[in-house]
């Protein structure tokens, strides 16, 4: 049978516009970039990983009689700032200049890391006090108007020197009652490390100073050579790479795809699809409905790609991305919308409504969620056999492949190659059986069918 | 000039299964170009599934059929309207966007397509509805619109199923008067109807259907003949007229009725002409004529030899206007 393609056109021309022209299209397709931009300027900025102005005291038990005085001056405000202030350095010297603004800026970004620190007072139990006493304190509430009781801190004896015979020093328990902040906690360990390593160099008559700048070594910032040119690396980059590229893949499949099943399942459902019948035949029919939503996926992945350039862009990082990678991330769509579409066009011409298909979607949704499992494995080691067999593997080996190819060791060429025409060829085949069932599925209406009746209605046509 | 050397419509032998149910057997047909034919049966008796092969929506599992001269329909697609039992359109789309589209998938031009537009939709009844939604449309209205998608690519064949279903009144007689119009166009027109009164009014030639059988292919007026009605009702001026005087009027087999209206049954072999003028000469006619012969009676003998009472009547129930039933 000979197919007209200017029917193919036609039908791909109304299904275009009748996804794109959609109220639900338009807000979905924003609602996308305006959750990555929640994710990553707003969120930071609303939710603080700090303890924010806690007031309260901390009672400590010193046998040591060394850290208690330390401890007032590691859990005073200023001490407490200045600490949370060197930790924000620390990651916006590896974070890129351009991200640094768009977080606000660095001197905003510290101002924020800052915050209110806690007001909190140190309680120096006597080195004999009974601690059964003191844990009663720190259940006891707290008298009208008097500061919360916030934590019970009991110095170990050889946490400064250690004790004979033994190559570890000591520590210290930390007592806490129910419901306290989790992020004061972790003031009060940042604190107790900060007392004991002073009390420590004290003890031993050093510099403090001289012994953390005998620690120090700036942490190079590498760079990837490739033939002819050098550019910085940036970790935080690579190791998103094959996330972002396997995701837009995944992603454009899917939004073809769901669109091609409910508006096929509308066609058969609203007994337009005979009408259409009189006038294309199923091959044009679902020709021309796959490659509609294939253009309606592209424009998306077009949009949110024109996107990512442009942050890119913007924060002066576009050099760290191989223009390749979308050339690649274009045609390996193409090979797996192709397959996992057809699926979609098959089972929504077999059902007679979206309930039905259900059941039927179970695999699809697998396959296209494995990808996501196994993006993290690939992409720390791209060239293990797991990578390579999965590579191979329809229907995901595109995903597979497509992940490889934006970690920092891609494949050879050769591998790449060969997963396009495994991929092609299983599309091929896909389509076949998916064709049958399409053709035979339009006109059926009546009993959910499941899978052996998929198979029984391709052997028919 | 179209040439007429072959006819518009050819089935022979065509067999259709589903299953183990015969929906199609042995069907014959030839509808020659520019006829208009009423396929009809009860429901279930294998319109639609006869319609679905000619339109190659189904194949047969036997037979062979030619659609405008081609093997199939799918090689004159463009020349076929069709309008399916199972219609629907895109709720969402505009009548004139919806009715465009599907003019495009027959090969009309696009600008085509919108001049045509205005005049069809006003020939239906349906002026100014262009940039309504089709969800926004009455029932009765759709299906006017459904019409016009089938016809709106001046086919030379027409093919209708149960294209008054679920209609009221007025859209049956606008859509009548738009069928008989295309079919005046020079169109072949074959709808199918479970309504004997719909291809009654209108088909020049009527196939009946009956469990998958074709029981009838007759022209409409041959059928007047092969069917002679033989009951000729009789309203005498007289209402006090008495009824022995008609008995015994010659060729007159059996008399019933009172108060002057009476069913006079013409004896066997009788001509209904000469008994009516002899009836009329022996008591004064208010008003005298042949009971009208209805395609239903036709189908009802055919299918029943009228011998059995019970399915007489419910053959009939299944016949008459208004009884929808689940389509076939």
């Amino acid at each position: 049978m000979t197919v007209d393609i200017r029917r193919v056109g036609l039908v791909a021309g109304r299904e275009f516009i009748a996804a794109v022209m959609n109220k639900g299209f338009v807000i979905g397709l924003l609602l996308m970039p305006a959750i990555v931009a929640a994710l990553f300027v707003v969120f930071p900025r609303v939710v603080s990983t700090r303890a924010q102005g806690v007031r309260g005291e901390v009672a400590v038990i010193d046998p040591t009689g060394q850290v208690a005085g330390s401890l007032g001056e590691s859990l005073s405000k200023d001490a407490i700032a200045r600490r949370r202030l060197d930790s924000m350095k620390r990651v916006l010297e590896s974070t890129p200049e351009a991200f640094r603004t768009m977080a606000g800026g660095s001197e905003a970004a510290l101002e924020r890391a800052v915050g209110t620190p806690p007001e909190l007072t140190i309680v120096d139990r006597q080195s004999g006090a009974d601690l059964q006493a003191a844990k009663d304190w720190l259940t006891a509430p707290a008298a009208p108007g008097g500061m919360r009781h916030l934590a019970l801190i009991v110095v170990q004896p050889d946490a400064i020197t250690r004790s004979d015979g033994h190559s570890e020093y000591g520590s210290y328990e930390l007592y806490v009652p129910e419901n306290l902040d989790d992020r004061l906690e972790t003031e009060f360990y940042d604190a107790m490390r900060d007392a004991i390593v002073s009390a420590r160099i004290r003890a031993r008559s050093l510099d403090r100073a001289e012994v953390e700048a005998v620690m120090q070594v700036r942490r190079a910032a590498s760079v990837t050579v490739t033939a002819g040119a050098e550019r910085q690396t940036n970790r935080i980059f690579n190791q998103a790479l094959p996330w972002v590229f396997g995701g837009l893949l995944i992603f454009g499949v899917m939004i073809g795809g769901q669109t091609l099943l409910t508006q096929t399942i509308e066609e058969k459902s609203n007994r337009v699809v005979e009408v259409l019948l009189s006038a294309v035949s199923p091959t044009e029919l679902m020709a021309g409905k796959v490659l509609g939503q294939m253009a309606v996926s592209m424009l998306v992945l077009a949009l949110y790609i024109g996107m990512g350039l442009f942050v890119l862009m913007s924060v002066a990082l576009i050099g760290l991305l191989d223009p390749m990678l979308i050339v690649y991330l274009v045609l390996f769509f193409l090979v797996s919308y192709l397959l996992f579409s057809a699926v979609y066009a098959a089972i929504g011409a077999a059902v007679n409504e979206m309930r039905e298909a259900q059941s039927l979607m179970t695999p699809l949704i697998l396959a296209l969620m494995a990808p996501w499992v196994f993006a993290p494995i690939i992409g720390r080691e791209p060239n293990s056999t797991f990578a390579i067999v999965m590579s191979f593997l329809p229907p995901v080996n595109t995903f597979a492949m497509m992940i490889r190819l934006a970690s920092t060791t891609p494949p050879p060429l050769w591998q790449v190659a060969l997963t396009l025409i495994v991929g092609l060829a299983a599309a091929v085949v896909t389509i076949w059986f998916a064709g049958k069932v399409f053709k035979v599925g339009l006109l059926m209406h009546g009993k959910a069918p499941d899978m052996r009746t998929l198979v029984r209605w391709a052997k028919q046509a | 000039m179209r040439p007429v050397s072959f006819p518009a419509l050819q089935l022979k032998s065509l067999r259709k299964t589903f299953g183990s149910t015969v929906a199609v057997e042995g069907m014959d047909l030839v509808v020659p170009q520019g006829a208009l034919y009423g396929v009809i049966g009860p429901n279930g008796a294998g319109k639609t599934t006869m319609i679905r092969m000619i339109m190659s929506i189904l194949f047969p599992d036997s037979g062979e059929l030619s659609v405008l001269g081609r093997g199939s329909a799918l090689e004159a697609k463009d020349r076929i309207g069709y309008l399916p039992e199972e219609r629907g359109v895109y709720r969402k789309m505009k009548v004139a966007a919806f009715l465009v589209y599907l003019a495009r998938l027959k090969g009309v031009g696009r600008e085509d397509a919108l001049t045509r537009l205005p005049t069809l939709l006003s020939e239906i009844g349906l002026q100014g509805v262009e940039e309504k939604r089709c969800e926004d449309l009455s029932k009765g209205m759709l299906q006017r619109v459904q019409f016009l998608a089938a016809v709106i690519h001046k086919p030379d064949l027409i093919i209708l199923d149960e294209p008054f279903s679920g209609q009221d009144p007025v859209s049956v007689r606008i859509l009548r008067d738009r069928i008989l119009a295309e079919h005046r166009r020079g169109a072949t027109v074959l709808l199918s109807t479970h309504v004997m009164a719909h291809a009654e009014e209108m088909c020049q030639h009527v196939v009946m259907i009956h469990q998958g059988r074709k029981v009838l292919d007759e022209p409409s007026a041959g059928l007047r003949r092969q069917f002679d009605p033989t009951t000729i009702h009789f309203e005498a001026l007289d209402v006090a007229a008495d009824r022995r005087r008609l008995a015994v009027v010659p060729g007159v087999g059996r008399v019933e009725g009172t108060d002057g209206a009476f069913r006079v049954t013409v004896a066997p072999g009788a001509d209904p002409s000469d008994v009516m003028a002899r009836l009329a000469a022996a008591v004064p006619p208010a008003r005298i004529e042949l009971a009208r012969l209805r395609l239903e009676d036709v189908f009802v003998r055919i299918v029943t030899g009228s011998a059995d009472q019970d399915a007489d009547r419910a053959l009939r129930a299944s016949l008459a206007e208004g009884s929808e039933g689940v389509p076939a």
